[in-house]
C-alpha cells in the first residue's frame, strides 16, 4: 500500500515549502485522492474557485471560409490544421479574421509552422510576425514532445511578439509524460508566452489512458508546474465527465467548449449551460473567457457556485 | 454538526445520521468525501482486492405494463416492438456466457403480462437441468410483486416457488429512489411503493436468498430523498443482513418519456462516497461503469467502491437510455491494476473465483455488448402457446402461434 502523504498536503493546504522529499514522496504516491487534495490546495491559491472556459467555433485551414453570423456566445474563433505555406497560413488567418469581427482568432501548432518555415527560425518569426500582423491572437499551441530546443523556441515566440494558448504533451502518458512536465517546469519564463498548459494527451493513446492515470497526470501537472498559469482540460476530446473531474485534481480552465450542442458534449443543454452546470457542480464558479482570456461580461447573477 | 466534526465522526468509525449525512452531501468538498469513503473502503477490504463477476444481463421481454416515466427500454403490450426471448435463445445465451467463463445470468425484464408464473418456472427448471451449476439471479421486487398479483399468490409463494424452481438470488432493480414522492413522480409508485420494495427484499432475505440493492438518482428526487433511499436500505441490512452489495447509477434520460439531463460526474463519484459512509453495514459497493464509462467507473474504486460490477456482455436497458460503454474482463482488470489494486473473480455471494480468467485462457475481446436480439426481430417463441395470455394483443398472438 502507498505510503500515507496526508502530512506532505497538509503542508501545501498551510502554503508551506516543501522539501526534495515531500516532493519525492507526493509524487510516487499511488494515493490519488491525497495527490488531488495537494493540487487543489495550489490551484485554489492561484485561482481562488475560478473556472474558466471558452467556446470555440473551429475553421479548418484547408476548409470552407465561415459564413454567416458568429454565434455571439462564440469566444474563440479557431483555425484548426497544418497549413500548405506561409502564404496559405496567413491568408487563411485573414480571411478569418475578417469574418470573426471582435472575436479572438486563434491557430496553428509551433511544430506545424516550423516546419512549414523549414525549420529556420528566422523564417518562423518571419511567419510568426505575418501571422499577428493579419490578426491572430494566440497561436494554438507549443507541443512539449519532441520540441528539441525550447529555449529557442520561447525566444522566437517572444521576439515576434506571438503567445501561445497553451503547451500540450502530445502523446505523452505515464513516466514519459511526467518527465516532459518537470521539463516545462524547467523552461524560464514559459509563462509569459504560455498561458496554460495541457497535460493530457492530444491524441488518444491505446489502449487508452485510464482515468487515474488522466488524473493523476493533471495534478501533477498543477504541483510541479508553477511557471504556468493555468492547467487546462479539453471539454471535447475529454468529455465532460472526465473534464468535470480533472476541475477538481487541480486544472482550473476548460478548452474547447463547442458552440453548438453535440451530443459528446452532454445532453438536452446548450453546451454553454451545459459546462456551466458542470463546474458549478464541481464546486467552482464558472467565468466565461475569450481566446485571449480575457473574462466575458456575462449577467453576474447567472455564474454563482453552488454547494460545494 | 460541521463538516469537520461528522468527517471526524467518520473517521472514528462512527454512524452518522440522515442530517449529517445531508450536510456531507451538501457541503463536504468532493475529494474529502473521496477520502472518507476510501478510508471505509480501506478497512473493509484490507487486502486490496478489488472483484468483479463474469455473468451476462440479459432482459428476456421488453414488454411491459408499468409504464415508468424514466424508462427508455420497454415496450407496451401489443408493441411491434415487443418481444419475448425463448427458452432456446436463452439456452444460447447461457452457452456463449459459459464460454467466456461466466458464471450466472442477471435475468429481469418487463412486467409482461402475458407470462404467467409457471414460465417462469417452467424456464428456471429447464436451465437448471441443462446447466445445474450456473447461477439465476433473477427477478427484482417490482417483477416479484409483479408475479404476486398476475398469479394471485401472496410473495412468500411466489418466491419459495421460484426457489424450488431454481432461483438463487435477487438483483436490486426497481428500488429507483425508495420514496414515494419520487416515485409517484416517476410513475413507478404502482409497480412498486417504497414499502412495499422494502417487503418484497425483506421476504427474499428470510427466505434465504441473497440480493443486491441499487438507487437510480438523478431523475425527480431531492438530495434528502437519495439520503432517505440509503437509509432505507441500512435499516433493512440491519435488520435481515441479506445484502450483499450495492449499486447506484445515475438517471440516463435519453429516449425517456421523463428526458432531463444526466446527473454530472461528480455528482456520481459524490453520490458513490456518501452511499460508502452511510451505508455501513454494506461490505460491497459497485463501480457503475456502464452509465459512467471506463474513466469515471475505474475513478470509483477512490471514491469507496471495491468491485467493478460484472462484465455483462450483453446489456439492453441502460443502451436504450443512451449509454452504449463496454468493458470486456481484459479491460476491467487493466482499469483495477491500473488504479493499484488486485482484481479477483466472484460469485454474486462474493465467494472469490479465482484469478482473471483471460490470462488462463485464450478469451476473444469484446468491443461492444450484445443486445437481447437483433433490430427487427420478431419472432414469437413457439413455446408461448403452452401458457395462456391476459392482455387481448397476448391472446391474438399465442393463437395465431398456435395456428401457424
Amino acid at each position: 500500500m502507498s505510503e500515507d502523504v496526508t502530512p506532505v498536503v497538509q503542508k501545501l493546504v498551510d502554503g508551506l515549502q516543501l522539501s526534495e522529499a515531500d516532493w519525492a514522496r507526493l509524487i510516487g504516491s499511488s494515493d490519488l485522492i491525497a495527490l488531488g487534495m495537494a493540487a487543489d490546495a495550489v490551484r485554489r491559491r492561484r485561482h481562488d474557485d475560478r473556472v474558466t472556459f471558452v467556446q470555440v467555433l473551429e475553421v479548418p485551414v484547408d476548409g470552407e471560409q465561415l459564413e454567416g453570423p458568429i454565434p455571439k456566445q462564440t469566444g474563440e474563433v479557431r483555425v484548426t490544421g497544418c497549413p500548405a505555406s506561409h502564404a496559405t497560413a496567413v491568408a487563411a488567418v485573414r480571411a478569418v479574421v475578417a469574418h470573426a469581427g471582435a472575436v479572438p482568432v486563434t491557430g496553428f501548432a509551433f511544430a506545424d509552422l516550423d516546419a512549414v518555415s523549414g525549420h529556420d527560425r528566422n523564417r518562423l518569426g518571419t511567419l510568426l510576425g505575418d501571422l499577428r500582423a493579419a490578426g491572430l491572437a494566440q497561436l494554438g499551441e507549443v507541443s512539449a514532445e519532441g520540441l528539441r530546443d525550447p529555449d529557442g523556441a520561447l525566444a522566437v515566440l517572444r521576439s515576434s511578439g506571438v503567445t501561445a494558448a497553451r503547451v500540450t504533451l502530445g502523446t505523452a502518458t505515464g513516466d514519459v509524460a511526467l518527465s516532459l512536465i518537470r521539463q516545462v517546469a524547467s523552461w524560464e519564463g514559459v509563462g509569459q508566452v504560455c498561458r496554460c498548459l495541457a497535460p493530457l494527451p492530444r491524441v488518444g493513446p491505446s489502449p487508452p489512458s485510464t482515468g487515474y492515470a488522466d488524473l493523476r497526470q493533471v495534478a501533477l501537472a498543477r504541483l510541479l508546474v508553477d511557471n504556468i498559469e493555468s492547467i487546462q482540460v479539453d471539454w471535447s476530446r475529454y468529455g465532460p465527465k472526465l473534464a468535470q473531474v480533472a476541475l477538481t485534481f487541480g486544472a482550473d480552465d476548460v478548452d474547447a467548449v463547442p458552440v453548438a450542442g453535440g451530443e459528446n458534449q452532454g445532453w438536452r443543454r446548450s453546451p454553454g449551460e451545459e459546462i456551466r452546470r458542470n463546474i458549478t457542480g464541481a464546486g467552482f464558479t464558472p467565468v466565461p473567457r475569450d481566446g485571449r482570456f480575457e473574462a466575458l461580461d456575462v449577467d453576474p447573477g447567472s455564474e454563482r457556485r453552488a454547494g460545494h | 454538526m460541521s463538516v469537520e466534526s461528522i468527517a471526524e465522526k467518520v473517521r472514528s468509525g462512527g454512524r452518522v445520521d440522515r442530517a449529517e449525512a445531508l450536510t456531507l452531501y451538501a457541503d463536504a468538498p468532493t475529494l474529502l468525501l473521496g477520502q472518507l469513503a476510501d478510508a471505509i473502503r480501506a478497512r473493509k477490504h484490507p487486502a486490496g482486492v478489488v472483484t468483479y463477476i463474469i455473468d451476462r444481463n440479459v432482459n428476456y421481454t421488453n414488454v411491459c405494463v408499468a409504464r415508468c416515466a424514466f424508462c427508455a427500454f420497454y415496450r407496451p403490450v401489443g408493441s411491434d416492438e415487443g418481444y419475448v426471448l425463448g427458452f432456446d435463445e436463452l439456452f444460447q445465451k447461457i452457452d456463449e456466457t459459459l464460454a467466456v467463463g461466466g458464471v450466472q445470468v442477471l435475468l429481469q425484464g418487463g412486467h409482461n403480462p402475458d407470462l404467467p408464473l409457471e414460465w417462469y418456472e417452467d424456464l428456471f427448471r429447464a436451465i437448471k437441468a441443462r446447466y445445474p451449476d450456473f447461477k439465476l439471479h433473477a427477478l427484482s421486487p417490482p417483477e416479484l410483486l409483479h408475479l404476486s398479483r398476475l398469479s394471485q399468490q401472496p410473495v412468500p409463494v411466489v418466491v419459495r416457488r421460484l426457489v424450488d424452481a431454481g432461483l438463487d438470488s435477487v438483483p436490486g432493480g426497481g428500488a429507483e429512489i425508495l420514496v414515494d414522492r419520487a416515485r409517484r413522480l416517476l410513475n413507478c409508485e404502482s409497480k412498486a411503493t417504497a414499502d412495499e420494495w422494502i417487503s418484497v427484499m425483506r421476504t427474499v432475505h428470510q427466505a434465504g436468498l441473497r440480493s443486491t440493492a441499487t438507487m437510480m438518482y438523478g431523475s425527480v428526487e431531492r438530495p434528502d430523498e437519495r439520503v432517505e433511499h440509503l437509509y432505507r436500505l441500512r435499516e433493512l441490512q440491519d435488520e435481515t443482513g441479506g445484502f450483499t452489495a450495492f449499486i447506484t447509477w445515475s438517471y440516463q434520460p435519453t429516449n425517456t418519456e421523463l428526458g432531463g439531463v444526466e446527473a454530472t460526474g461528480v455528482e456520481y463519484l459524490r453520490t458513490l462516497a456518501l452511499s460508502r459512509i452511510v451505508l455501513d453495514n454494506f461490505d460491497n459497493l459497485q463501480a457503475s461503469w456502464v452509465t459512467q464509462g471506463g474513466k469515471v467507473g475505474q475513478l470509483s474504486l477512490a471514491y469507496g467502491a471495491n468491485d467493478m460490477g460484472s462484465i455483462m456482455i450483453e446489456e439492453n436497458v441502460v443502451r436504450a437510455a443512451g449509454a452504449a460503454y463496454c468493458m470486456d474482463e481484459a479491460e476491467i482488470v487493466r482499469n483495477i491494476e491500473d488504479a493499484g489494486f488486485v482484481p479477483k473473480r466472484r460469485t454474486m455471494a462474493y465467494d472469490i473465483l479465482g484469478d482473471p480468467l483471460f490470462r488462463e485462457r485464450d478469451i476473444p475481446r469484446r468491443t461492444e455488448l450484445a443486445v437481447a436480439r437483433a433490430a427487427g426481430d420478431t419472432a414469437v417463441p413457439a413455446e408461448l402457446s403452452r401458457y395462456p395470455a391476459r392482455s387481448r394483443p397476448g391472446k391474438q398472438q399465442r393463437d395465431a402461434v398456435t395456428e401457424s
